[in-house]
């Protein structure tokens, strides 16, 4: 009897330490997240600009386009935080509602690329020769365009507006994400398990969506959190020459092309743009490294 | 310290820190090895066997940490070396062959590099006399024209020839001790025979020491002189390779010994196995390593742990069961334990084949044909042949409820011919009828529906389930591939982790979370989910270890008793087929050479290449060491087919006739086929 009691209490023991070894798949994962710091520091400024551009209106001390000509140009008062343009707008508002403008481009730009790119890449890899040579060819000729110049010949054509900037900022980087899902598939594609579904008759877009997908996606959403501030620059840069989001709408780039113009008269808007700039781009470097570290075993390194 | 003795290993215990704690990866590992013998460590995946070379060498991976213990080679405690010590000792004092010379040698550099690389602390010799060197032990080794050879590159060599090369890299430096980790793992029957006898005679003529790690008891009976035993980190037994492989003291080498299939000598229905698991390493035992998986386990085996008891000489052994006292503690009643399912299947079988049906299987003709390069490619290179044929002419037929194992060397085809049978890989001409329709003349759509009726088992256990799936997912997926949604999928799985034994807590695992056991059964589940009537197996039993092969070998048995299941069984490993397999067919350079009943053909062969490879098989009883290589030389390359029978250039019995005409097939009086001008029988 004690034996048939000792024998099942073993087995519930076996089962839990079972569920726990599955768990501790993730929960490793995690508490290597959790114990970099850099990456954690990175995910702080990252929350902070979702945050902030979120909830705009709460951290923002003044309306961004009230125009306050007397106090124009003035340094950083109790008053306005970051000192105001040559308006007389407050600086720090605008910045603040600037983060919408880059968190938009950034969101949507990163997300509807990714996925195009992940489509794209996974059709050029998985599909036959000539779609493959076919979709290299597109990839590597919009990757030959310089950016900007891209951007220019867009604007020349249509005219300055955040869409179109999306728009080029979407165009230009699918084929980062492709070229990337595009050989993850190849090296997938002979493997045996694609081939043990084949053998059990799964269709080509299955075979696609359930197997290559969930394998493909790591490394691409990593290439998306260090393409985040890459974008953001773009837009930025792209709005300091004038060719993206219209004043008197409130982006980083709007705010130092600015300030730039007034430059001998007040440094603030320059530095007051610029930093959220700086942050956001290291925030989303240091998260997607901190990310890339803990996806892939191969660079972690050993204690 | 014994001044026999090169090495000596005592009471080593090596931790592994992971993030779920301390792995006890060696547990008071004691042993030596004496001077001029060939020491063999046998065990199965993760006793530690290899653990031992890396702690040895002082390269364990960056979280291993040595606990305690000595290492004495040659007098000296190498954990005390400092790190210059450390580099003139490995490499000059004792060198590792590895089992992949593949991944263990530097592509990117000819071997005239490597070598003089590796003999860069003899700064008073040239580069020239280095280079000389190099081709004297290139000789030495069996590699022809070192003259040229020496500046070629890895990827220049056959897989062999390249292992022989790293065996000439481990001898360089002259080395008091040479390691091989699983040398001849990678290598074909063949290969290995040559491997072996390469070594034996390496070690009669440099009186060196040799120690060989290796889960292969065919290998470690027909090289070695002593033998480790180890199991989960312990060493259970050693002693001289008579004592062990004629007289096993420990229930553990009693056991692994019997699962040999090689050593079974008639032809059982079903295999000896060792029922369980390997026990977590996280623990440390308080009894007996081996105590849960035991036969003959007593109450005290799990509480207290054995000493050694010393039988004979260097014989010894860790276990209870020696303890000539034990009868008075009065518990040497043995412990009650499940009958284990493969006891209990029914070995009564009669044979199932079915002769009345027309065969399930037809394939007429079937050529397999590869482009290697384009047609502009093939105008520019003038010779160069735009295709190549991995699969000539192959006929052969497959009755319901019967199983045709097709045998040959890595590049025979075998594989290829399998995938393409299913229609996996294209086939160029000739037909493949399954169960009354032509597979051949059916579009893509039409043949998916089919796959249903047919299914495929790959060699990787592992690696052939998508990784980012659960195993219940993964049993369950052939049923909503072929709209079969209607069936409870989570009833449907667990059923089907029933049949294969399986427990239902895998339900939520993922792939790499299982065993090769687990996986290939997982395998075997998703096979069978849709009750096939045809399954080709690519080496079911790659990959698993001896005491795991013999109970999926079991599993596919059964499930072809109850279910009248075909199987094509693709191997390279001769004991196997032979215990499974009714019929069998012999491959080489893409043709069948001989054709017709297993048993015939093991008892009899035909073909002298087949004679080759039933005789290429290492025996498990070192009284059967064999003094000459079955065969010699490789496997040609498919683009540059030999003339004539395209085996001439191997055959130990070629004539003048062999070297220009291509044999017919011929049908001999027991019904086989053969494609030789002179087959060994009649």
């Amino acid at each position: 009897m004690s034996e048939i009691a000792s024998n099942k209490a073993l087995e519930s023991a076996k089962k839990d330490q079972d569920i726990k070894g599955h768990m501790s798949e993730s929960r490793e994962k995690l508490s290597l997240f959790l114990n970099n710091r850099l990456g954690m520091f990175g995910l702080m400024l990252v929350v902070l600009f979702f945050v902030s551009a979120i909830f705009a209106p709460y951290f923002a001390t003044h309306d961004p386009f009230l125009m306050d000509i007397p106090q124009r140009m003035s340094g950083p008062t109790l008053e306005h935080w970051a000192g105001t343009d040559q308006l007389g707008r407050d600086t720090y508002s605008r910045v603040i509602y600037g983060g919408r403008v880059a968190l938009k481009v950034a969101a949507i730009g990163v997300s509807i690329s990714l996925f195009v790119g992940l489509l794209l890449g996974m059709l050029a890899g998985y599909g036959p020769r000539w779609l493959d040579n076919f979709l290299l060819l597109i990839f590597d000729s919009i990757r030959s365009f310089p950016t900007i110049v891209l951007a220019l010949a867009a604007v020349a054509l249509l005219g300055p507006s955040l869409e179109l900037v999306l728009a080029v900022v979407i165009v230009t980087s699918i084929p980062g994400y492709a070229r990337l899902a595009r050989t993850s598939t190849l090296a997938l594609k002979n493997t045996e398990f694609i081939l043990a579904e084949r053998s059990l008759g799964a269709h080509p877009a299955i075979i696609m969506w359930r197997h290559i997908m969930p394998n493909v996606i790591g490394p691409l959403l990593i290439l998306a959190a260090m393409d985040v501030p890459v974008v953001v620059t773009i837009e930025a840069g792209l709005s300091f020459l004038g060719l993206g989001v219209l004043p008197p709408t409130a982006s980083w780039g709007t705010i130092l092309n600015e300030g730039y113009l007034v430059i001998r008269d007040t440094p603030w808007p320059i530095i007051a743009g610029g930093i959220p700039l700086v942050l956001t781009t290291l925030g989303f470097t240091f998260l997607g490294e901190a990310l890339r570290d803990v996806f892939d075993p191969r660079l972690r390194k050993g204690k | 310290m014994d001044t026999k003795n090169l090495l000596e290993i005592r009471n080593l215990n090596v931790d592994f820190k992971t993030p779920r704690g301390r792995v006890h990866a060696l547990r008071e590992v004691s042993f030596n090895a004496p001077k001029g013998k060939i020491v063999g460590i046998v065990g199965e995946s993760g006793s530690g066997k290899s653990t031992v070379i890396w702690a040895m060498t002082q390269l364990l991976a960056g979280n291993g940490v040595v606990e305690c213990g000595e290492i004495f080679f040659n007098g000296k405690n190498v954990l005390d070396f400092s790190e210059d010590e450390l580099r003139a000792f490995r490499g000059e004092e004792a060198s590792i062959v590895f089992q992949d010379p593949m991944t263990s040698q530097i592509p990117v550099l000819s071997y005239s590099q490597q070598m003089s690389d590796i003999a860069y602390r003899q700064r008073n010799k040239s580069f020239r006399e280095k280079i000389e060197h190099s081709k004297q032990i290139m000789r030495k080794v069996g590699i022809p024209d070192t003259e040229q050879r020496v500046y070629q590159y890895p990827h220049q060599f056959s897989g062999g020839m390249r292992q022989r090369a790293g065996i000439a890299m481990a001898l360089l430096m002259n080395p008091l001790m040479l390691i091989g980790d699983e040398p001849t793992t990678a290598l074909d029957v063949t290969m290995e025979a040559q491997i072996i006898h390469l070594l034996r005679s390496l070690q009669e003529e440099l009186k060196s020491t040799v120690m060989i790690v290796s889960h292969n008891l065919g290998l470690v009976a027909e090289l070695c002189d002593e033998v480790v035993v180890m199991y989960a980190g312990e060493v259970v037994e050693q002693g001289d390779i008579r004592q062990i492989f004629h007289n096993a003291k420990h229930p553990y080498t009693q056991a692994l010994l019997e699962c040999d299939p090689a050593r079974v000598s008639n032809r059982a229905r079903f295999l000896p196995t060792i029922p369980g698991d390997l026990p977590d390493l996280h623990i440390r035992p308080n009894g007996c390593v081996f105590a849960p998986r035991c036969k003959y386990a007593l109450q005290r085996c799990e509480q207290d742990r054995p000493e050694t008891y010393v039988i004979e000489g260097t014989h010894n052994t860790k276990c209870h069961l020696l303890d000539s006292s034990r009868d008075q503690f009065g518990t040497s009643s043995t412990i009650e334990r499940q009958v284990s399912k493969t006891e209990t299947y029914d070995s009564s079988l009669k044979n199932i084949i079915d002769f009345e049906k027309p065969p399930i299987l037809n394939v007429e003709n079937l050529n397999v044909r590869f482009e290697i390069m384009g047609p502009l490619q093939a105008l520019l290179k003038r010779n160069g042949k735009r295709f190549v044929d991995a699969v000539l002419n192959v006929s052969l037929h497959l009755r319901q409820g019967e199983t045709l194992g097709l045998v040959g060397e890595s590049g025979s085809g075998k594989t290829t011919l399998g995938r393409a049978i299913l229609g996996l890989v294209p086939s160029s001409r000739g037909s493949v009828e399954f169960d009354g329709r032509l597979l051949t003349d059916l579009s893509e759509s039409v043949l998916r529906n089919l796959r249903q009726d047919m299914a495929m088992m790959f060699q990787d256990p592992i690696g052939s389930l998508s990784p980012r799936k659960t195993v219940g997912a993964l049993i369950a997926e052939p049923f909503s591939l072929h709209n079969k949604e209607k069936k409870n999928l989570e009833e449907e799985a667990r059923r089907l982790c029933d049949m294969v034994n399986l427990p239902h807590s895998f339900l939520n695992r993922y792939p790499h979370e299982l065993s090769g056991g687990q996986a290939r059964r997982v395998g075997v589940a998703r096979a069978l989910a849709l009750e096939p009537k045809l399954i080709i197996a690519d080496e079911p039993t790659a990959g698993l270890d001896v005491s795991v092969q013999g109970e999926v070998l079991n599993l596919m048995r059964d499930l072809q008793a109850r279910r009248k299941l075909s199987y094509l069984i693709v191997t390279h490993n001769l004991p196997v087929v032979r215990h499974i397999c009714d019929r069998l067919a012999i491959m080489y350079l893409g043709r069948i050479v001989e054709q017709g009943n297993g048993e015939m053909i093991f008892q009899k062969p035909a073909h002298p290449y087949t004679e080759a490879l039933v005789h290429g098989v290492p025996q498990p009883d070192p009284d059967k060491r064999r003094n000459l290589v079955s065969i010699e030389g490789e496997v040609p390359s498919l683009t540059n087919r030999p003339s004539g029978c395209e085996f001439h250039n191997r055959c130990k019995y070629v004539q003048e006739k062999c070297k220009t005409l291509m044999p017919q097939e011929k049908v001999l009086p027991d019904n086989r086929t053969v494609q030789c001008h002179f087959p060994l029988i009649n």
